[in-house]
């Protein structure tokens, strides 16, 4: 690969790159056209969205993002979803790793067995377990409660963090762990203060995919949260433009704030994001 | 990453030089089964128990509320599969699932290939690329629903400021033309983590294979047919199979854009079951009908990668 950047940085720019990029601007600014839409919108009032639809906005009146804190239950709906994801994600961190590494090291068929188990569930849809769920919540108390939510999503992810940390341990040396335990530490020890360090690269890939899939979930939410939670950001939405008289500009606005952690998480951490989706990808 | 579930080794390998005592093994694996317990019962009650469950009350006529229901055998099963509804939601799922995983493979491989093509600014291309794909499918479809409308949307102002007054159309509610509006919607993307995909591997294909065969005298078109495509087969396979999965579910933009309509018109098997399971009060036929879609996605998932696997290249 390095022979190939060499030759890279040594070429000059030719038409046909140019072109490429061009034809690749062109590309990107036009799937990107509803969101600038909609970005420019949420700074224009209902009147005016509606009087000249295609009008840019007269001024940045910010008007609209405080409304939307003010009128709507939108600001609830957004911790509700940063409670999901966070909560998600650091009870994933906290037994899936972990379960990985015990199925590696456990060995014989019952390790097979059960990592095949989890396997399964990548190819069980969330609709096949959705209507016995809602009714066991029913049972438990725990129907619209955030908690219910949490607990669908994790045995959702739970698949595809098995298989992911799996493939990547079966790369890890045994020689540390073996030293560690010589040297007197328990499992539990060896496990967090050795192995998951050295699963870094796997678990920021693991984290970065599953806070978005997370955080613009909207099925799972829909179905386990009734109107007496204000919902997460997405369920929310999907109220306001439910109703008979849909505030168009409040709708856009939200719309907007919904993609600004996305972002900013892919902003902070680009690099672990290109690397996270290629990993396992290549010759799957 | 569907794909590389075979092939492990499943011998111990602790019988490797250390000289480990019967009950010291036995320990260790009482303590890594202890590691895997906590993922192995949030899995076992979140995801097994409740799609076995769902097979039991197919049986059944529960209506999801009353706790009284009674088994009917199959009933629920046949009166699926003669049902109209079932087929029209069926028909538009392929159309969704499969046109849109066939549509975004294709542009996602034009744009990586395009990606390859540079030598300047790569990265910078490939990092405004990704970017809308950002945006959740939810997100787009709310968007393009105000964009659509029939009087104030941005599409049928455009088109009649320009003069075309006949091709402002009720992009959501006309019989005819909705399913194809939804289809565009939902291909409306570069492709975002399946151009990253192609792009890697891409890039993992042997310079040397490329320039050889260009001195033997290949043309571009023969080069990739020849070189590139057959090394791709891997990222086509993980690629397609992951969005045929994807698709067979597809649920947000119908329930945002159309809510199936009109009348039963666009509706999805996902939607299908949402709505009979919740919105008719007919649990055992949802779950019925669930089940219907669990067989499906199996046999494309098996099929899917027979099919593929069978034409990679093993390097």
């Amino acid at each position: 690969m390095s022979a190939r950047t060499r030759r890279r940085e040594r070429r000059r720019l030719t038409a046909g790159e140019v072109v490429v990029m061009a034809v690749l601007s062109v590309l990107v600014l036009a799937v990107s056209f509803p969101v600038l839409y909609a970005l420019l919108n949420s700074f224009r009032s209902y009147a005016e969205i509606t009087k000249d639809p295609m009008g840019l906005p007269s001024g940045f009146s910010f008007e609209n993002y405080v409304r939307l804190f003010q009128t709507t239950d939108y600001g609830e709906a957004l911790l509700n979803t940063l409670v999901i994801t966070g909560g998600t994600l650091i009870l994933l961190l906290a037994i899936v790793p972990m379960a990985a590494w015990g199925i590696e090291r456990l060995g014989g068929r019952s390790s097979r067995w059960i990592y095949l188990l989890f396997i399964a569930g990548l190819m069980i849809p969330f609709q096949v377990r959705m209507i016995p769920l809602v009714s066991s919540m029913n049972q438990l108390g725990l129907y619209s409660t955030l908690t219910s939510v949490i607990l669908v999503h994790l045995g959702g992810a739970a698949s595809f963090g098995i298989l992911l940390y799996c493939s990547f341990i079966k790369g890890v040396p045994r020689e540390v762990e073996e030293a560690a335990e010589v040297d007197g530490a328990g499992k539990l020890r060896t496990f967090w203060s050795i192995v998951f360090p050295m699963l870094l690269p796997v678990t920021s890939a693991f984290v970065i995919i599953q806070a978005l899939s997370l955080w613009n979930d909207f099925f799972i939410p829909l179905v386990f949260l009734d109107a007496s939670s204000a919902g997460t950001i997405n369920v929310a939405l999907s109220r306001m433009v439910g109703l008979l008289t849909s505030q168009w500009e409040l709708i856009y606005t939200g719309a907007i704030l919904a993609i600004v952690p996305s972002v900013v998480l892919f902003a902070a951490f680009q690099r672990y994001f290109i690397k996270g989706m290629s990993i396992g990808a290549v010759k799957g | 990453m569907t794909v590389q579930t075979a092939e492990r080794p499943a011998a111990v390998r602790g019988g490797r030089a250390r000289p480990a005592p019967d009950r010291r093994l036995t320990r260790h694996r009482a303590v890594m089964l202890l590691f895997i317990a906590p993922a192995l019962i949030v899995y076992v009650l979140m995801v097994i128990a409740p799609s076995i469950q769902s097979i039991q009350l197919s049986l059944t006529d529960w209506d999801g509320i009353n706790p009284a229901y009674e088994y009917v055998g199959f009933a629920n099963y046949q009166d699926i599969l003669t049902s109209d509804r079932f087929w029209n939601a069926t028909k538009n799922t392929l159309i969704l699932g499969l046109g849109s995983a066939v549509v975004v493979n294709a542009v996602a491989l034009g744009v990586a290939l395009m990606l390859d093509k540079l030598h300047h600014a790569q990265g910078f291309f490939r990092t405004i690329v990704y970017l809308p794909a950002l945006v959740s499918g939810f997100i787009a479809a709310t968007i393009w629903k105000y964009m659509l409308n029939f009087n104030f949307g941005a599409v049928n102002t455009v088109l009649r400021d320009l003069g075309f007054d006949d091709a402002a159309m009720d992009w959501l509610g006309d019989n005819d033309i909705v399913v194809g509006v939804l289809l565009f919607i939902i291909c409306f993307t570069l492709g975002g983590n399946t151009t990253l995909i192609y792009l890697a591997n891409l890039q993992s294909v042997p310079q040397d294979l490329v320039e050889a065969a260009r001195i033997d005298g290949a043309s571009r078109g023969q080069v990739f047919r020849y070189v590139t495509w057959p090394m791709l087969a891997g990222a086509v396979t993980v690629n397609m199979t992951l969005m045929m999965i994807a698709g067979w579910t597809i649920f947000d933009q119908v329930m945002v854009l159309t809510a199936g309509g009109p009348g039963f018109v666009s509706e999805t098997m996902a939607f299908f079951i949402y709505k009979v399971g919740f919105g008719e009060y007919r649990a055992g036929y949802g779950s019925a009908a669930a089940i219907v879609l669990f067989i499906v996605v199996l046999a494309t998932t098996v099929l899917a990668n027979k099919y593929m696997r069978s034409r990679e290249v093993q390097a």
